[in-house]
C-alpha cells in the first residue's frame, strides 16, 4: 500500500496554498504509507533563461567548492539553503548558453565531482522534497507552509521492494519539470530497467517506481506527447499501478487494467484533486460537497492541463533542455 | 429505590451515533454493545468515508449510515440490516453471512466479495470485480458494473440491471448471473443460458424490492459452462487464457 495525491488548480484558485492543500490530502494517507513521504510542487515559473534545482547533500560540503564548480555552467547563480538541517539547497542557474543545457552531462559531472550531492529536481517550476517520516514534518522542515503553485503531487510510502530512505521515496523525476508518484508494483521492472538503461537512462535507486519516470522521459525525448507516452505505457508496463504524473503544464492519473490500486477524483470549480481514498478529499479546506467525485475505471488515463499556462515559454525551454 | 412501572419506562428503540469524535474501533464496539442491548435502529452520522464500519456485527439490528462509507463496510456481518445513504469504498459486505445491505449510491471495487448469504442491493453502479468469489449471497446492482464481475463465483446470484464490463464470470464454478444491459465479454468457462420461468419469477421478486420491474429489462442469464471442471488436454487453450 502507498498513498498518492495530486492537485491542479483552475484559474480562479490562484490564492490557494498548494503545499497546505496537498498536506491536507496526504495526511490521512499516512495510514497507507507510514514510512516516508514526499511532494513535487510546481511553483512560479522561472524566466526562460533560468533553471531551478533542488540539491541535497548527505554530508556537509564546502559550499565555496560547490559554488566554484557550478559557476562555469551558469552566467549567474543564486544559492539558498532550504530546510532546517542545512542539507538542502535551492539553486537558481542563469544559463550561460541559453540555447543549450546538457542535463545528462551536468548530472554525470555532478556525480563525479560531488558524489554526496543528489539532484532532487530540476526545471523551471518543479521542486521535489521528500523525507522519511510524516507529512507535517516534511512541510515544516523545508518551510513549505506558504508554497503557492499551480499544481503538485504527493506520496506516502509503505515500502514493499526497496530500502526506506530519502532517495527511495517518491516523487521520482527523470527530466526537466517531470515528477511521478506511484502506488503499486511493476512486475516487469528488471526488463524495463535494462531496456531504458540501454537507451541511456541513468537509474539512481532500485525502487521500481523510478522506472516510470525514466520511461516517460524517454518517450518525451522521442518527441512523444504525454498522451501518447501514457497510452504506450499502459501496454509496456506490467503489474499493478495507479500513478500520478506531473509536467510543466499537466497532471495525469493512470490506472492499470486490473484497477488494483485505488484513486478518487474530485472536480470542483476551483480545482481537480486526486487522492487514494475518498475521506482524504473531505479534509480539503472548503470541500465542495456538490463537486463531482468519481473513481477512474480500469485502464483509464486522465489528463488535466493548466488553463492559463503559456506553452510558448515552456516550449522554448523544452527545446533547449531536451538534448539530454 | 422503587422500580419504575412499565408505563413509566421509556423503551429506547432508536439511537443516534455521531462518528466524528470516535475512533473506528469505538464506533464498532458501540454498535455491537447497542445491538446487544436490543436497540432496533442505530442512526450513524458523519461516517465520512471511514473504513471497516459495522464489521463483524452479528445482532439483528438496523444500522443507517447518513453519508458515504469507506472500504469493508458490513464485512463479516450476520443478521444485520444496513442502509447506506451515500457511496461505498472497496469490498462492501465482504464475507457477509446473512442480512441485508442497501446502498443509495455507488460502490467501488469488490462489492459483495465472498459473501456467503444475505442480500446486497446497490442502487447505483459497482466497480470492478463485483461479486468476486460470491458464495451464496444475492448481489443486485441497478446500474453498471466494471470488469471481472463474479470472478470465481461459487454460489448465489448476481443481478445487474445495467451493463457489465469485460470478462464477466471468469472461472465461475456455479450460481446464476442476470444482466439487463450489454455484456462486454464473458470470461473463461462462462456461457449464456435461456431464462426459465423460475428465473423471471426470481428477477421479478428481487427487482420489486427496489421498485423496479424485471420485464423492463432484456435480461440475459450467464452460468458456468462446466467445461473446465476436469482438465482435458484438448482444452489447453481455455486454461491458458483463464486468469
Amino acid at each position: 500500500m502507498c498513498g498518492i495525491a495530486g492537485i491542479i488548480y483552475r484559474g480562479s484558485a490562484k490564492q490557494r496554498c498548494l503545499s497546505l492543500d496537498l498536506m491536507k490530502l496526504l495526511q490521512p494517507l499516512e495510514s497507507r504509507g507510514p514510512d516516508s513521504c514526499g511532494v513535487g510542487l510546481y511553483g512560479e515559473s522561472m524566466a526562460f533563461d533560468q533553471l531551478k534545482m533542488i540539491l541535497r547533500t548527505e554530508e556537509q560540503v564546502v559550499l565555496e567548492d560547490l559554488w566554484d564548480w557550478l559557476l562555469p555552467f551558469a552566467s549567474g547563480l543564486e544559492f539558498k539553503p532550504v530546510g532546517q538541517d542545512s542539507h538542502s539547497y535551492r539553486v537558481v542557474l542563469w544559463w550561460q548558453d541559453p540555447d543549450y543545457f546538457d542535463l545528462g552531462a551536468f548530472k554525470r559531472a555532478l556525480a563525479q565531482n560531488f558524489p554526496q550531492i543528489h539532484l532532487m529536481s530540476v526545471g523551471q517550476q518543479l521542486e521535489i522534497y521528500k523525507e522519511v517520516g510524516p507529512v507535517q514534518g516534511l512541510i515544516h522542515k523545508y518551510g513549505l507552509e506558504e508554497f503557492k503553485g499551480s499544481h503538485g503531487i504527493g506520496h506516502t510510502r509503505m515500502a514493499t521492494e526497496s530500502v526506506v530512505d530519502t532517495y527511495h521515496s517518491h516523487p521520482f523525476t527523470s527530466g526537466f519539470d517531470l515528477s511521478i508518484v506511484h502506488n503499486g508494483q511493476i512486475s516487469n521492472y528488471y526488463r524495463l530497467r535494462s531496456v531504458l538503461e540501454r537507451r541511456g537512462m541513468v537509474f539512481e535507486t532500485d525502487n521500481d517506481s523510478e522506472a516510470i519516470a525514466h520511461y516517460l522521459n524517454d518517450q518525451f525525448l522521442q518527441e512523444k506527447s504525454l498522451e501518447e507516452a501514457l497510452h504506450r505505457l499502459l501496454k509496456d508496463l506490467d503489474g499493478t499501478y495507479t500513478f500520478l504524473v506531473a509536467t510543466e503544464d499537466k497532471m495525469a492519473l493512470v490506472r492499470d487494467k486490473f484497477a488494483a490500486k485505488p484513486a478518487m477524483i474530485y472536480e470542483s470549480p476551483e480545482m481537480v484533486a486526486i487522492a487514494s481514498e475518498y475521506h482524504c478529499l473531505l479534509n480539503l479546506e472548503g470541500f465542495d460537497s456538490t463537486a463531482a467525485i468519481r473513481e477512474p475505471d480500469a485502464g483509464e488515463i486522465n489528463i488535466w492541463s493548466r488553463q492559463e499556462f503559456s506553452l510558448k515559454r515552456a516550449r522554448e525551454a523544452r527545446k533547449v533542455v531536451s538534448n539530454l | 429505590m422503587k422500580e419504575p412501572s412499565v408505563s413509566e419506562q421509556t423503551i429506547v428503540h432508536e439511537v443516534t451515533l455521531d462518528c466524528a469524535p470516535l475512533s473506528t474501533r469505538e464506533i464498532n464496539q458501540q454498535l455491537k454493545a447497542l445491538a446487544a442491548e436490543g436497540l432496533q435502529t442505530i442512526n450513524i452520522l458523519n461516517p465520512a468515508g471511514r473504513h471497516n464500519l459495522a464489521v463483524g456485527v452479528t445482532e439483528p439490528v438496523k444500522i443507517q449510515f447518513q453519508g458515504p462509507v469507506g472500504s469493508y463496510c458490513g464485512g463479516l456481518a450476520e443478521n444485520v440490516n444496513l442502509e447506506i445513504f451515500g457511496a461505498c469504498g472497496w469490498s462492501l459486505g465482504e464475507n457477509l453471512m446473512l442480512g441485508d445491505i442497501l446502498v443509495h449510491g455507488h460502490a467501488s471495487s469488490n462489492a459483495g466479495a465472498s459473501a456467503h448469504g444475505g442480500t446486497i442491493r446497490i442502487l447505483g453502479n459497482a466497480g470492478p470485480r463485483a461479486g468476486i468469489s460470491l458464495k451464496g449471497a444475492t448481489l443486485l446492482v441497478t446500474g453498471n458494473v466494471g470488469y471481472g464481475a463474479a470472478f470465481m463465483m461459487q454460489q448465489g446470484c448476481l443481478i445487474v440491471c445495467g451493463n457489465v464490463g469485460p470478462n464477466l464470470a471468469d472461472s465461475i464454478y456455479d450460481g446464476s448471473i442476470f444482466v439487463g444491459g450489454a455484456v462486454d465479454s464473458l470470461g473463461a468457462d462462462a456461457r449464456f443460458e435461456p431464462l426459465s420461468e423460475a428465473d423471471w419469477n426470481l428477477l421479478t421478486r428481487e427487482l420489486a424490492a427496489v421498485g423496479l420491474v424485471a420485464q423492463d429489462y432484456d435480461f440475459k442469464k450467464v452460468v458456468c459452462a462446466k467445461e473446465l471442471y476436469h482438465f482435458k488436454a484438448k482444452d489447453w487453450a481455455k486454461w491458458k487464457d483463464a486468469y
